[in-house]
């Protein structure tokens, strides 16, 4: 674990969104959306190339008014890299040891609430989330929602 | 014309002749046709579509252009932006499907509005928004709030101005048999009435039904709501910065919940008790 690492928060492709006591991120490129809790928002808007993970530990302890380890910071960072929200990728922290663990360690000696990043992926098309209208089956194999991928019945429905 | 090569009959569509420009939603849209009854139905499917915000107008330009045509043998052609887009022989199918991708054009390209694929019903002047997939219950859920005298704004989108407030979106109800078959039914049919006014967003509701399965809902945050609401955000890919700034304005002061649910009478009147 390297302390004296310096990440560096991604800008480029990314839409954000502030909402009360949490940052919406939605990633242009790969069409993924995020919810960084407070703690792992802070944290990635400390991420500026000049701090290093002490520094941001020390940051963040400021503005969170509670003991902030390096292994919390690490443990934002950890999903930060993960979803590619840094500029560089970070190999993780804590190597042969699961998160959940980590989670454990840090969660009962933390009086702030864990960095959490919440991901999801939309569909690429706004037509595949919805809707399931069709003129061939053809069109059916990529409505992936619907109760028939390979019919198209004739309602005009991927549906038996 | 006979192909050369394989000595089968080859069709193509009949060239465009005819077209109309319409505006929705501040979006403008080119018709193109190869005769006057496709373009005549064309327009009337649109009007449909779109729940009569259609105003044909007078314009070279166009965000969106469709077209339409038929070839020697009854094939009908639909054409997107100058891509073949689907062929078909039933003119119902045809158009129905015309009809959605019409609607989905406007909904993703509209400038000063976001659509949300949901369920939206009016209670005591605020919106309950339900959004889910195809076939993910939201006309049985809005039918039902609508029986218990809820108003009838949408089964199809919530459409949000930059204010957060819900526009009707009021088609008439899209119901499915058991055998997949589609009818439209107006809301009065229900004895319902459909909203006229925008109003602000009381509450979102996240649920798909589930056999068995009981309304226990747990309260999400701002943020975990518009995570929920992404996925049927109709421009989140066009217009992201506008459209997750209206979601956040729109349910930032709405109670989130989110729960499997049983039958939908169960939920409507758990739901409706709250406010």
């Amino acid at each position: 674990m390297n302390n004296s690492q310096r990440p560096i928060a991604r800008k480029s492709g990314l839409v954000v969104q502030e909402v009360p006591d949490e940052v919406l991120v939605y990633d242009l490129d790969s069409n993924k959306a995020h919810c960084l809790n407070r703690s792992a928002a802070m944290i990635w808007k400390s991420c500026d190339g000049n701090n290093s993970v002490s520094d941001i530990a020390k940051l963040v302890e400021g503005q969170a008014g509670g003991k902030v380890t390096e292994d919390f910071v690490w443990l934002a960072i950890d999903q930060l890299s993960e979803n590619n929200l840094l500029e560089k990728q970070i190999s993780s922290a804590f190597e042969g040891t699961s998160r959940r663990e980590v989670i454990k360690k840090i969660g009962l000696a933390s009086v702030i609430a864990i960095p959490v990043i919440a991901s999801l992926v939309a569909p690429q098309s706004a037509l595949a989330a919805s809707s399931c209208a069709c003129t061939t089956p053809g069109n059916c194999a990529v409505l992936t929602g619907c109760p028939n991928l390979a019919n198209c019945n004739s309602s005009g429905v991927c549906a038996p | 014309m006979v192909s050369a090569r394989s000595g089968k009959t080859l069709n193509y569509p009949r060239p465009f002749d005819r077209e109309l420009v319409l505006e929705s939603y501040g979006v403008t849209v080119k018709i193109q046709s190869s005769d006057a009854d496709l373009l005549a139905e064309a327009e009337k499917t649109a009007r449909t579509a779109l729940v009569g915000s259609v105003k044909i107008i007078e314009s070279m330009d166009a965000k969106q252009v469709f077209g339409v045509s038929s070839d020697d043998t009854g094939t009908l052609y639909l054409f997107m932006n100058g891509e073949r887009i689907a062929t078909d022989t039933l003119k119902k199918r045809f158009f129905k499907f015309f009809n959605g991708l019409l609607r989905l054009a406007v909904a993703e390209h509209a400038p000063n509005r976001v659509f949300v694929h949901a369920g939206v019903v009016g209670w005591k002047g605020k919106a309950i928004i339900i959004p889910a997939k195809s076939f993910g219950g939201k006309t049985t859920l809005v039918a039902e709030f609508v029986r218990k005298g809820a108003e009838y704004y949408s089964d199809e989108y919530a459409v949000f101005d930059e204010k957060g407030l819900v526009h009707p979106f009021p088609r008439d109800l899209s119901v499915r048999d058991n055998s997949f078959k589609e009818r439209d039914i107006p809301v009065a049919e229900f004895g319902g009435i459909a909203g006229t006014e925008p109003i602000p967003v009381g509450a979102v509701i996240i649920t798909e039904f589930e056999e068995k399965g009981e309304w226990l809902p747990r309260k999400l945050t701002v943020g975990q709501g518009i995570m929920e609401l992404i996925p049927h955000t109709i421009p989140r890919n066009v217009n992201t910065k506008f459209a997750l700034k209206v979601l956040n304005t729109a349910v930032s002061d709405a109670i989130i919940l989110k729960s499997h649910r049983g039958e939908a009478n169960d939920i409507a009147l758990n739901l409706l008790s709250i406010y």
